[in-house]
């Protein structure tokens, strides 16, 4: 008998988050070199918002082993009323719901995160459980979900599919690597694909000498101070070009070129809505995440590494299916990621990761709110030691 | 075999690359067409403008300082780039070549015929002038005593016979030549290469594109595997074309290996049908999924000298992009996507640039003109099976061995 699983998730939609992973464990995915499929059974869903592009439904006819159930504590409990599953998976992204003052979207990641707990503690068992994204937009909450974790001892996974995706070039940063400083430049929006940006700069530098020391306090910038941060040498200017010469998606200055680095004053005019956010590790590392919406759409990593001096760079490939591809690839490896996960009930990677990047989304959104304001980060002291073996996707 | 002849080629190129720290190596474009995105244009404008290579902006010590296009439609950019960036636009090849005077006043030769309003063959080949533009450069060099490298895009005739001339004659005048897609030097998802000297037992490419266009890079991909295996290249012994429904028989009663397929679209991120309808992962393998995709599908059957058999599947309606898959004895299944980036950036055509410009810097083809040449002939031979209902074609004159490069020339950085 398969081990089972159930899936909570905001909305079932094409290309919604819970389309691309939960499609992968019912229907399979290539992997290394075949067509794979998890051995675990998608037995239950749940998914809060069924509108009318909805295909929770046409799912749950062509796989008769999966059930639509309309509470999370039925999903997990195929009605018995007793956890019934050996893994859950948490998908709350996209889906209508409200924002905050500051423009984050309420994704009910906590409130579905605590009813899946309930079930854990009123059946007296606990399994192993991926929480999409960041924990909570609402860092209070992503540090309870934290904490509950640990005290109810469950293996607990989470995150973007940027840290596992294939890396053009194939690129991993040495462990124990003297890092100096870091950048990513990226597109999207606040609260969004920053998060993105955050945990592809957090899985390389993460690697560094010591490990994680956690980050001392955060400043985001914006429109033209944004630019003048940028002329000021806020951020490396150099590590900004040598991300941008990593992406494929450059947008060409002039018309009747297609590939050509645009010069700083070119930049400003084809960047409407630059965001920047700029923070500092306790042990001194500089990181910077870059949304620069308009010029690369691709997510590009440099640093400047000591012992020996040098530039190191790679793009995080997410084969987006807008047109360059049909199908989001880059979710086959955090599903495989994930299956490692309900197999050995361990994370392949530490939570703590996406802790401290929700945190750092959460820090760049209120320094945002704040006008540019810096905000020093005590509640992001978060330490820890990165996985020695590497887990992007390279077979 | 490197013979004296080549050698002194060579060697009569050496003097060039001690010479690139200081002097740019002067470069004449000869192309069929200088509009956006063509190929001379996105592959000209990197010796203008630069381009990404290795994590930089690199500008190769490269000047161009003459063009040739031989048509100018409407949105033409050849006086807007030569006004640009100082230099000239000629009427005719020679001229580009000379500079304007009446001798060779370059250092090397970029040819580029792929697009333009060109005539087809009852083959459906688009008669590019690759042939007859690289035969007035290389009557300059007769006339002016002296050659230079030539770089020609894509394969090298629609005519295996006038491909064999220009390989014969670069031979014979001693100067280096490289030619080819950018298939086999982009980058590799994952990132593998065929180890040198593998007992390939079988091989499969699978891609889209109609004939000849898209055709020949997928072949060229398939070829820079194959190539590295035990013993190299031999050539090719006979090729067979099937298209419509004998494609699925050959699938079927396994003179196209299902596994290799299998594992080839394993690699693809481009299914169609139902992914595009829903977002939904399918194994293109299942039950009549493939006929129902790919309408008018084609398989090139190649069968090599020393015995192995490759095929290239063209499976236009069910994927869209470049995957290959080989069955090798004591390493299993190698398989990966050649990946083609996106336009208008086409990013895989600046790992190619970086090939042509190593070729003129150093003097030396960093791979084998061979290929292409072998290539260039598989591609004919297989629209002349295609023509004559597909019947299995001898191919004597495809004899063409030759050693693959030691060191991978794919895209790793």
């Amino acid at each position: 008998m398969p081990r089972k699983l159930a899936a909570v998730a905001t909305v079932y939609r094409k290309y919604s988050h819970a389309q691309h992973i939960v499609d992968r464990f019912l229907d399979g995915y290539g992997w290394n070199g075949a067509y794979h499929h998890p051995l675990f059974e998608l037995a239950g869903l749940y998914v809060d918002q069924i509108g009318e592009d909805d295909l929770s439904k046409e799912r749950a006819q062509r796989h008769p082993t999966l059930r639509l159930y309309p509470a999370i504590h039925d999903a997990l409990t195929l009605g018995t009323g007793k956890l019934a599953v050996d893994g859950v998976m948490l998908v709350g992204e996209h889906g209508n719901y409200p924002k905050t003052e500051k423009g984050q979207v309420q994704y009910p990641r906590y409130q579905f995160f605590q009813q899946i707990v309930e079930v854990y503690r009123s059946s007296g068992k606990s399994v192993p459980l991926f929480n999409d994204k960041h924990l909570s937009w609402n860092w209070g909450w992503a540090k309870e979900m934290y904490d509950t974790s640990r005290a109810m001892n469950f293996a607990f996974m989470a995150g973007s599919s940027l840290p596992v995706t294939s890396r053009i070039p194939e690129f991993e940063m040495p462990l124990g690597a003297a890092i100096r400083e870091a950048v990513c430049v990226c597109y999207g929006g606040v609260d969004s694909y920053d998060f993105h940006g955050l945990e592809s700069i957090q899985c390389l530098v993460e690697r560094r000498k010591g490990g994680e020391s956690g980050v001392k306090w955060l400043q985001a910038f914006r429109g033209d101070s944004f630019w003048n941060a940028m002329q000021q040498g806020v951020w490396p200017r150099d590590l900004v070009q040598a991300a941008l010469c990593r992406s494929h998606t450059l947008t060409s200055p002039r018309a009747g070129f297609n590939d050509v680095m645009p010069t700083f004053e070119q930049m400003r005019v084809i960047v409407k809505e630059p965001v920047a956010y700029t923070y500092e590790h306790h042990d001194g590392l500089r990181c910077t995440m870059l949304l620069m919406d308009g010029l690369v759409r691709d997510f590009n990593f440099a640093a400047r590494l000591d012992n020996p001096s040098r530039v190191v760079s790679t793009q995080l490939y997410l084969p987006m299916p807008d047109g360059r591809t049909t199908l989001a690839n880059f979710f086959s490896p955090l599903a495989y990621n994930m299956e490692q996960l309900y197999a050995t009930g361990r994370s392949p990677y530490p939570i703590e990761r996406t802790l401290l990047t929700t945190g750092l989304t959460a820090a760049g959104v209120d320094s945002l709110y704040d006008s540019g304001a810096r905000q020093e980060t005590p509640h992001l002291a978060i330490r820890y030691q990165p996985p020695k073996e590497s887990t992007f996707e390279r077979t | 075999m490197l013979t004296r002849r080549d050698f002194l080629g060579y060697a009569a190129a050496l003097p060039l690359a001690s010479a690139t720290q200081k002097t740019p190596v002067r470069l004449a474009v000869i192309t069929t067409v200088y509009r956006y995105l063509s190929h001379g244009q996105h592959m000209g404008d990197r010796f203008l403008v630069g381009y990404p290579y290795a994590g930089e902006w690199h500008q190769p010590n490269v000047k161009i300082v003459s063009l040739y296009v031989d048509q100018k439609p409407e949105n033409d950019r050849s006086a807007q780039r030569a006004s640009e960036f100082g230099f000239r636009v000629y009427p005719s090849i020679a001229e580009a070549l000379c500079g304007g005077g009446n001798k060779l006043a370059c250092d090397a030769v970029l040819i580029i015929a792929e697009h333009g309003d060109y005539p087809t063959n009852d083959k459906g080949q688009t008669l590019y002038p690759r042939y007859e533009f690289f035969q007035q450069c290389v009557a300059v060099f007769r006339s002016s005593g002296r050659s230079v490298p030539v770089y020609n895009d894509k394969h090298l005739s629609y005519s295996f016979e006038k491909a064999r001339s220009m390989v014969r004659v670069s031979k014979e005048m001693g100067f280096p030549m490289l030619g080819g897609s950018s298939l086999p030097v982009t980058w590799r998802l994952p990132d593998v290469e065929m180890p040198l000297g593998a007992h390939i037992e079988d091989a499969v490419m699978v891609g889209t594109g109609g004939s000849d266009a898209m055709d020949f890079h997928a072949l060229e991909a398939l070829q820079c595997m194959v190539e590295r295996r035990n013993g190299g290249e031999t050539g090719v012994k006979a090729v067979q074309m099937l298209t419509g429904g004998a494609v699925w028989t050959a699938l079927a009663d396994g003179t196209i290996s299902k596994e290799l397929l299998s594992a080839a679209l394993s690699r693809s991120d481009t299914p169609l049908g139902l992914t595009e309808k829903d977002g939904r992962v399918q194994d293109l393998m299942a039950d009549g999924l493939l006929p129902s995709l790919a309408k008018n599908p084609a398989a090139y059957l190649i069968e090599y000298r020393d015995g192995l058999r490759a095929t290239m599947l063209m499976l236009s309606g069910a994927i869209r992009d470049f995957n290959f898959a080989a069955r090798v004895r004591g390493a299993g299944l190698i398989s990966t996507q050649f990946l083609l980036t996106p336009e208008p950036n086409v990013t895989y055509s600046a790992c190619l640039v970086h090939k042509i410009e190593e070729m003129f810097t150093t003097g030396r083809a960093p791979y084998p003109i061979e290929r292409t040449l072998l290539t260039s002939g598989v591609l004919e031979s297989c629209l002349d099976s295609k023509k004559q209902n597909s019947v299995r074609l001898e191919t004597p004159a495809l004899a063409v061995a030759y050693q693959p490069p030691a060191k991978s020339q794919r895209c790793t950085l």
